[in-house]
């Protein structure tokens, strides 16, 4: 039985789609508000776990695999193992603000992020300066009512920041849903896990 | 006035039952070292920096406590035992009769980001063979091993737990890599973190040491290495003969960032200074491996001496929880 933890949230459809799409997960319904889900047929138990801690509970081994985006996943690192990205629901991170520009070399600007520790390592690269304030949702609110001059976010279709006369900036990194394997798990249960990426990948679901 | 319980971020206390587990699988391990004619040496918790200078790379200087002391003098703690046994044994070698069987037990204390289930403090049990190349026969790297796995058996008995070993050897991959044309340190953290499609674009020959640990030909190796991988799958069934309980793989995407050329240095979370045969396990289901060893004669070379060493250690804490833990799974 291998236990694969599903992501709550945005990235749910895609990875039940893309799953379904290679033979997998064919009698699951989403779970609805059950914790664990059993598919005997399948040799699977799901869980359903929010995208912050599911690396978490894939690096303890209480799932051996789970779904969760690289926004996530290049904040809360765990030495997982990464084999494939789902081709559906990519996004992108980008710098947001009010104007067109960023900051001026040698600037110090205010950053609003969801992803601190993402946000260090790209400005530590850049010639200009930030303090980095961490928020847990409405991103796009801090520039827009001038908390921070940038902020660094999830952009899906842009259609909120043009309502909002907000402009992406710079697009730093492609955002994609992927699939995450335990260690000490992929050894354990190497044969079923290639096979269930192999059909990933024949689906051509993913990358 | 009341004072709180409370301990620094990585560290706990052990009271009670707790303290007793230990010290009776601390116990287990360390006779069966002894039996198997390893000496001890007990070694400091403090020791000056200037000694490591050579060995440090940027991820183990930056896992190292360090201070100044009250004359001046810069001292860490004891972030690793085996470079610290090479730095005291080097200057002494020709006063020494080897091969030399040496273990240890204690504290090790590194600066990890705070995480559940990262301690800061590990106490580890270990042992180093040193006076044996690895050449005719791998004699010390069999010797070592069946030691680590004995030790994993004795250490975890009270939990259990199944153990997993994977074996490989540095530098089995630098020939791939390097010849791929991609950037070789981006290609090697792809192939550890097994992403298919990185290394199916960059290096397709690399995708089957992905997928199952193994190259499809060893010859793609180059003409070194597959001999090298000859003699590691050879001893692997050997050994999983001895240990049936043990599941043991060899597995090089798993070392992919053990290298022996420069132009592949790359700071690896794990010890870097392995230029041989290398190894981990995990016990239960946590991805963080129990201990890990290999062979290391390099590291005796820079530091003035000329000493083949093989070793392992084991973080006892680590293989408990993972014994107590195991019931959790179905």
């Amino acid at each position: 039985m291998i236990r694969l933890a599903l992501p709550k949230g945005r990235n749910l459809e895609v990875t039940l789609a893309a799953f379904r799409a290679a033979g997998l997960l064919q009698g699951h319904d989403g779970g609805g508000r059950s914790l664990l889900t059993q598919l005997p047929a399948d040799g699977i138990e799901t869980l359903s776990l929010k995208d912050w801690d599911l690396p978490l509970y894939v690096e303890h081994g209480v799932a051996d695999c789970g779904v969760v985006g690289s926004d996530v996943l290049s904040e809360v690192d765990g030495d997982l193992l990464v084999p494939v990205r789902l081709k559906a629901g990519r996004s992108r991170m980008s710098f947001i603000g009010r104007g067109h520009a960023m900051p001026e070399s040698g600037a110090q600007v205010r950053l609003a992020t969801k992803y601190p520790q993402t946000a260090r390592r790209i400005v530590a690269g850049r010639p200009w300066g930030a303090e980095i304030v961490k928020l847990s949702g409405s991103v796009e609110l801090a520039p827009l009512l001038s908390l921070a001059e940038l902020a660094l976010d999830i952009v899906q279709t842009g259609r909120t920041l043009a309502e909002n006369n907000l402009v992406e900036i710079e697009t730093v990194a492609e955002v994609a849903a992927c699939l995450v394997v335990n260690r000490a798990s992929y050894q354990r249960h190497r044969a079923v896990l290639n096979d269930w990426i192999d059909r990933l990948e024949a689906a051509e679901v993913v990358s | 006035m009341r004072v709180s319980a409370a301990l620094p971020i990585g560290v706990a206390a052990l009271l009670f039952e707790s303290a007793r587990r230990r010290r009776m699988a601390e116990g287990r391990l360390t006779e069966m070292l002894e039996k198997a004619g390893y000496g001890e040496a007990i070694l400091p918790i403090l020791d000056y920096v200037e000694p490591y200078e050579a060995l440090l790379t940027a991820a183990s200087r930056s896992e190292l406590y360090r201070f100044i002391d009250r004359d001046g003098e810069e001292l860490a703690l004891r972030g690793d035992f085996t470079p610290m046994l090479a730095r005291l044994l080097a200057p002494r070698l020709t006063a020494l009769a080897l091969p030399l069987r040496v273990f240890y037990r204690g504290d090790v204390i590194r600066y990890v980001e705070e995480r559940a289930g990262r301690q800061r403090e590990l106490y580890q049990v270990g042992a180093e063979l040193l006076g044996v190349p690895s050449e005719p026969g791998q004699a010390a790297e069999r010797e070592v091993l069946r030691l680590f796995l004995a030790a994993l058996a004795a250490g975890g008995s009270a939990g259990g737990g199944e153990i997993q070993v994977v074996l490989g050897f540095a530098g089995a991959l630098d020939g791939l890599l390097l010849g791929s044309g991609a950037d070789p340190v981006g290609l090697a953290a792809a192939v550890a973190r097994r992403e298919r499609g990185v290394v199916r674009t960059a290096c397709p020959a690399l995708l089957p040491v992905v997928e199952t640990g193994l190259p499809h030909r060893p010859e793609d190796l180059g003409p070194g290495a597959a001999g090298t991988l000859a003699d590691l799958l050879a001893l692997r069934d050997e050994l999983a003969a001895g240990f049936p309980a043990v599941r043991l793989a060899v597995d090089l995407a798993e070392f992919a960032r053990h290298s022996l050329d420069p132009r592949l240095s790359v700071d690896a979370g794990e010890r870097s200074y392995y230029d041989g045969i290398v190894f981990h396990a995990f016990a239960g289901a946590a991805a963080l491996p129990v201990g890990g060893g290999g062979r290391y004669d390099s590291l005796f070379r820079r530091l003035g001496a000329e000493l083949p060493a093989v070793g392992f250690s084991i973080s006892l804490e680590r293989l408990l929880e993972a014994g107590a833990t195991r019931e959790v799974r179905p």
